[in-house]
């Protein structure tokens, strides 16, 4: 039973986490309309970042955070700057995912360039473990669940309940009509992927005690794409769902064959292409104007 | 009043309008018809800054030609695209409410609950249709939440083009007299382009045709429609389609 709940917990950390990835990468595909692959480069940097102002620059925990959401966002920017602006109008579309690609590239070698190849090990936000009830569990995945269930939910409330968000939508959905009406489509994106930025880089702030800081982050990608696979491409709720239930298969399996727990993550992502291509929790949106 | 002098279009090397010359006065509906690939859209378009074009554009004394789109629909010149362009994946509710942007702003706290009631009033059928996702409109429904949207921005001109295009004769008729109540109560000027040139000829004050590019005859409405080179060669063919 207390084997149960720690599995739990800690795959539900892993699934929210997943789904701070997974939710940027929606959000990018809905508004140029092309996967992402340095999502997890985001989260890396994010590692790296926070990391190089708590413990290289030794600021206080609470003022390196800070900085790093800000950097976070300033990358955001810089990001499409330099990886989607001069693709834009380019004549095969898929010129802005290659370049992604890319991107991914320099970011490693970027990251090792500025930090060094050494791994480095932050430690843990809150050292310890709650005990309670005979159960032991590590607060640093309690912060997390917390951190990101704050996060996600904001990130949802934006898109769904607030007026900027809807004009995000809008322009995500219609780049011509959003003109037309006066919505300035290239702030909408900036903040698209200023906001991809921060989600991906705070999920790697929370990450780096546990996985330790190194470029081999960018593996938790993979996580969550399946994860948007499962959940229904293109729906944020989707994403959500779908990261959280990979995170719990992905934490159970290591109950039974902790070597293969990759096999037991895509062995159902697999299964889900088969018996439900269009992904479990996604709302039908026809691509229908 | 929105003035067009001697305007030019491009669609790469393809000359799209070559030198045309516009008036839309103050108040009053304005068409311009004309077949196919004559230019019409082209020529909201340039209105709208989003093809390659040259030429003069003032809006009330005010040169708007450099301007970008969203600068242009922030002056209350409000376009309602071909094709209506509804945003599939939000509601009707939130459709309308994109329409605000231009003078509400991100971070605004303009209210715009009188002008959704407005818009529902106008067109009962969306205030049904409040919580349905764009997409699953029918076509009528969708010119309808296309023009509600654009009536949200609080618009000084409305350029709308073809509202006609796919819709059933009966509920072609309806948006046309729709479009004749929102020019009536508010005295808001629309530029009207147009396929169905005698249903267009009947609700406008003035007309254009266009042709190749070019505008090719242009006057009163009214006397437009009397004109036998005008009969002939674009209410002839829709003589038959307005009875159906």
């Amino acid at each position: 039973m207390s084997m149960f709940v720690s599995l739990t917990i800690n795959g539900l950390a892993m699934g929210m986490v997943y789904a701070l990835l997974a939710m940027g990468l929606v959000l990018l595909v809905r508004a140029v309309g092309s996967l992402n692959f340095a999502q997890g480069d985001f989260l890396m940097m994010g590692a790296y970042v926070s990391f190089g102002y708590i413990y290289m620059l030794k600021m206080p925990e609470i003022i390196g955070v800070i900085l790093s959401v800000i950097t976070y966002a300033a990358i955001g920017a810089a990001f499409m700057v330099s990886f989607y602006w001069p693709v834009r109008k380019a004549k095969w579309s898929q010129a802005i995912m290659v370049c992604t690609l890319a991107a991914s590239m320099i970011f490693k070698d970027a990251a090792n360039l500025i930090f060094g190849t050494t791994t480095k090990a932050p430690s843990a936000i809150m050292p310890g473990s709650l005990k309670i009830a005979g159960l032991s569990l590590q607060y640093q995945y309690l912060i997390i669940i917390g951190v990101c269930f704050f996060v996600i939910l904001g990130v949802f409330t934006l898109f769904e309940k607030l007026y900027f968000g809807r004009m995000m939508e809008a322009a995500s959905q219609n780049k011509y009509a959003a003109e037309l009406i006066g919505i300035p489509t290239i702030l909408t994106m900036a903040a698209t992927y200023m906001i991809s930025m921060t989600i991906a880089g705070i999920g790697g702030y929370l990450v780096a005690p546990i996985f330790l800081v190194e470029t081999t982050l960018t593996k938790l990608q993979l996580r969550a794409f399946a994860g948007v696979v499962v959940g229904g491409f293109g729906s944020l709720k989707g994403a959500i769902y779908g990261c959280i239930l990979i995170g719990l298969i992905e934490s159970y399996s290591t109950y039974v064959i902790t070597t293969y727990k990759d096999l037991v993550v895509f062995g159902a992502l697999l299964l889900t292409l088969v018996i439900r291509p269009q992904g479990f929790f996604g709302e039908s949106i026809a691509e229908k104007a | 009043m929105l003035e067009i002098r001697d305007l030019h279009a491009y669609y790469g090397a393809i000359e799209g309008l070559k030198g045309v010359d516009i008036q839309v006065a103050d108040g009053s509906i304005t068409c311009i018809i004309g077949s196919n690939g004559a230019g019409k859209t082209t020529l909201l378009k340039s209105i709208s800054n989003v093809v390659t074009r040259k030429g003069s554009i003032t809006w009330n004394g005010q040169e708007i030609t450099g301007l970008k789109p969203t600068k242009i629909a922030k002056l209350g010149i409000t376009h309602v695209p071909e094709g209506r362009q509804v945003f599939p994946g939000l509601t009707v509710r939130e459709n309308l409410e994109t329409g605000t942007i231009g003078w509400h702003g991100f971070f605004g706290h303009g209210r715009y609950e009188e002008d959704l009631d407005r818009v529902f009033q106008l067109f009962p059928r969306l205030k049904e249709r409040e919580n349905q996702k764009g997409w699953s409109l029918s076509g009528g429904e969708q010119q309808m939440l296309a023009i509600g949207r654009a009536l949200m921005a609080r618009p000084r001109l409305l350029l709308l083009d073809e509202p006609s295009m796919g819709l059933a004769p009966l509920i072609i008729e309806e948006m046309f007299k729709k479009i004749v109540e929102i020019n009536r109560v508010s005295r808001l000027p629309v530029l009207l382009v147009e396929q169905n040139a005698s249903l267009a000829l009947e609700i406008s004050d003035y007309a254009y045709v266009i042709e190749q590019g070019r505008i090719s005859f242009h006057g009163k409405a009214s006397e437009l429609r009397d004109d036998p080179r005008i009969v002939a060669a674009y209410l002839g063919q829709f003589a038959g389609q307005k009875g159906a």
